[in-house]
Order: structure tokens, then sequence, then C-alpha cells
């Protein structure tokens, strides 16, 4: 977990720094991160906020960003079906890619997996705790940070560190060239819409590859 | 006030999303291909998200030798594929953003 708290800190920060820098008050933008607890979808709704997006295209922009997390929940669900609700809605609460990923892999390990929902919480609150505190650093540092310093790029930078170890099969790969290329044609589209179209060409593109590979 | 709404929105959004199969509904109750188009949905998103911040850094599609962050990225890509791992990526990444921005300025 220590390589991506250090990753967090920075990404955290950037958010942080976002929220005001998009008019939003200290309040608003640690609740934003509070109760939504994803660099992505704070970023994308502080970028529309800033420019006074209707409500609706501003949640919609945050949706179609978080739709990873459809697939994060539908494979980590046959692993903690066994727990009371209250746990699930605990667990659900707190996933990230960052706390998905580490616990593919403590799964994946032999042995007893029944009480491997301790090992998902004690992760999973610790970067909660050092997220919270670097996105208040941000929203609190605000317009101070020098533009200079590019620490917006931690934000790319960390989604590289995603995107390229989900691309194992040919499938994935012509899903993300797809996607890819039609963010770029569709970039001027306005309300980060190039973002949805984008989105489900890849996912469709990603699709037909599969299927047609299967026959 | 409608920034509240937007926060509230988000919020329930990102967790509506992540408790879908969790707390709410049994996965195989959706169709194969549903399943399907969900192991496509990571890669099609983080791709649309970080291709324009390499290959639009200004908001116009600029493929110079001057783009430090396409070139930066590049970097960042090529650690993610040799090292696989997250923080060496990042770092990788911002050192050699901060090292071609040094570069570039002395160059101009």
């Amino acid at each position: 977990m220590a390589p991506v708290l250090l990753g967090a800190v920075p990404f955290a920060f950037v958010a942080g720094v976002a929220a005001t820098a998009a008019g939003m008050t200290p309040a608003q933008g640690i609740a934003l991160s509070a109760l939504s607890f994803s660099g992505i979808a704070q970023l994308i709704a502080s970028q529309l906020i800033a420019v006074h997006s209707p409500v609706v295209v501003t949640v919609a922009a945050a949706f179609v960003v978080s739709l990873r997390f459809l697939m994060y929940s539908a494979s980590m669900a046959p692993h903690v079906a066994h727990l009371d609700w209250r746990w699930r809605v605990l667990l659900s609460f707190l996933m990230t890619d960052q706390s998905f990923a580490a616990s593919v892999r403590h799964y994946a390990d032999a042995g007893d997996t029944r009480h491997r929902h301790w090992f998902f919480l004690g992760a999973a609150l610790t970067l909660y705790t050092f997220w919270q505190a670097s996105v208040v650093a941000g929203v609190l540092a605000g317009a101070q940070v020098p533009a200079r310093w590019s620490l917006d790029f931690a934000v790319v930078l960390t989604f590289i560190a995603l995107l390229v170890p989900a691309v194992r099969t040919r499938p994935d790969l012509a899903a993300a060239v797809v996607a890819a290329a039609l963010s770029l044609a569709a970039a001027g589209l306005p309300y980060r819409l190039a973002l949805v179209v984008a989105s489900i060409g890849g996912i469709g593109v990603g699709l037909a590859i599969e299927s047609r590979g299967r026959r | 006030m409608s920034v509240w709404i937007a926060v509230a929105g988000v919020a329930l959004s990102t967790f509506l999303l992540r408790a879908s199969f969790i707390v709410f509904i049994d996965p195989h109750r959706f169709p194969g291909w549903f399943r399907q188009a969900l192991k496509f949905v990571p890669p099609s998103v983080l791709a649309a998200i970080v291709v324009p911040g390499l290959l639009m850094p200004e908001g116009a599609l600029d493929l110079r030798p001057t783009n430090a962050r396409l070139l930066a990225g590049i970097v960042a890509i090529v650690a993610s594929l040799r090292l696989r791992n997250a923080m060496a990526t990042i770092a990788a990444g911002m050192v050699a953003l901060w090292g071609l921005q040094w570069v570039l300025a002395r160059l101009a």
C-alpha cells in the first residue's frame, strides 16, 4: 500500500487545488472529496462547476468517468457476498482504483478468504485518511501553487499507471486505441461529451473484436 | 446552492456505481454481453482521459517535439510497461516533465 499512498498524495492535492480554482468554497471542496472519494470524479466535477455547467451535466460527466466502478463492483461481489449489508455498504463506499487492484491480488492468493474484508477495510481506510488530508491541503493552498510546477500532470500520470496494466488482450488494446482516437476527434463537443462518445465507442469495438475472435 | 446539489449528485452517483453489484444486484442476473462489456470500461475510459491530456495539453492537438507532456507521457508508459509499478510510473513521468520543461525553456 505504501507506493499507492505516495501516488495518491499529489493527486489528491491537485484535486483540492482544482476545487478551489473552480470557485468552490472550502466546505464544498472538502465535502465533494469526503463524500465521493474519487479523484477523477472530483476533478471532472470541478472543471464543469468552474464553467457554470448545469448540475445535470456535471453529475452525468462524473457518472461516466465512474462507470469503471461497475466493473470493480461486479468482480468484488462474489468475494464479499457472505458479509452483511452494512459491511458491503462500507466496502463499496471506500472502493477505489487502488484498493480494487490491491484486493484483486490479495483474493488471488490461496487460503482462507472469509476474513479478507479486514485487509480491504484497513487498506481503504488508510488511503481515505491520506487522501482527505491531502485534499484539505490542496483546497487551502488553492491558487498559491505555481502553475509552472505542473502538478496537474500527476493526474494524467496516475491514469497512465492504471491504463497500462488494464490493457492485457488485443480487444483491450483495440478498445483503448479507438477510445483515444474518438476522444481527440470529438474534443470540440461541449461538456466533456467527448469522454462519453469515446468510452462508448471503445467498449463497442472491444466487444465486437472479442466476439469475432470467438467465432 | 447549485454547487451543493452537484456535490450531492456526484457523491450519490459514485456510491451507486460502487455499490451496484456488491449491495444491490447479483451480476449473474445480467446477460453475458453486459458482463463482457464491463471488462472494456477501464481501458476505454482511462484512454479517453489520458490521451487528450498528452496530445492536447493546451486544448488543441500538439504533436510537435516541444510538447513536453507528450514526451513525458511516453516515458511514463514505457516505465509502466517495464516496471509494473504505479509509483515509479508517476515519479518517472513527473521527473521527465520537469527535465524537459527545463531544457525547452533554455532552447527557446
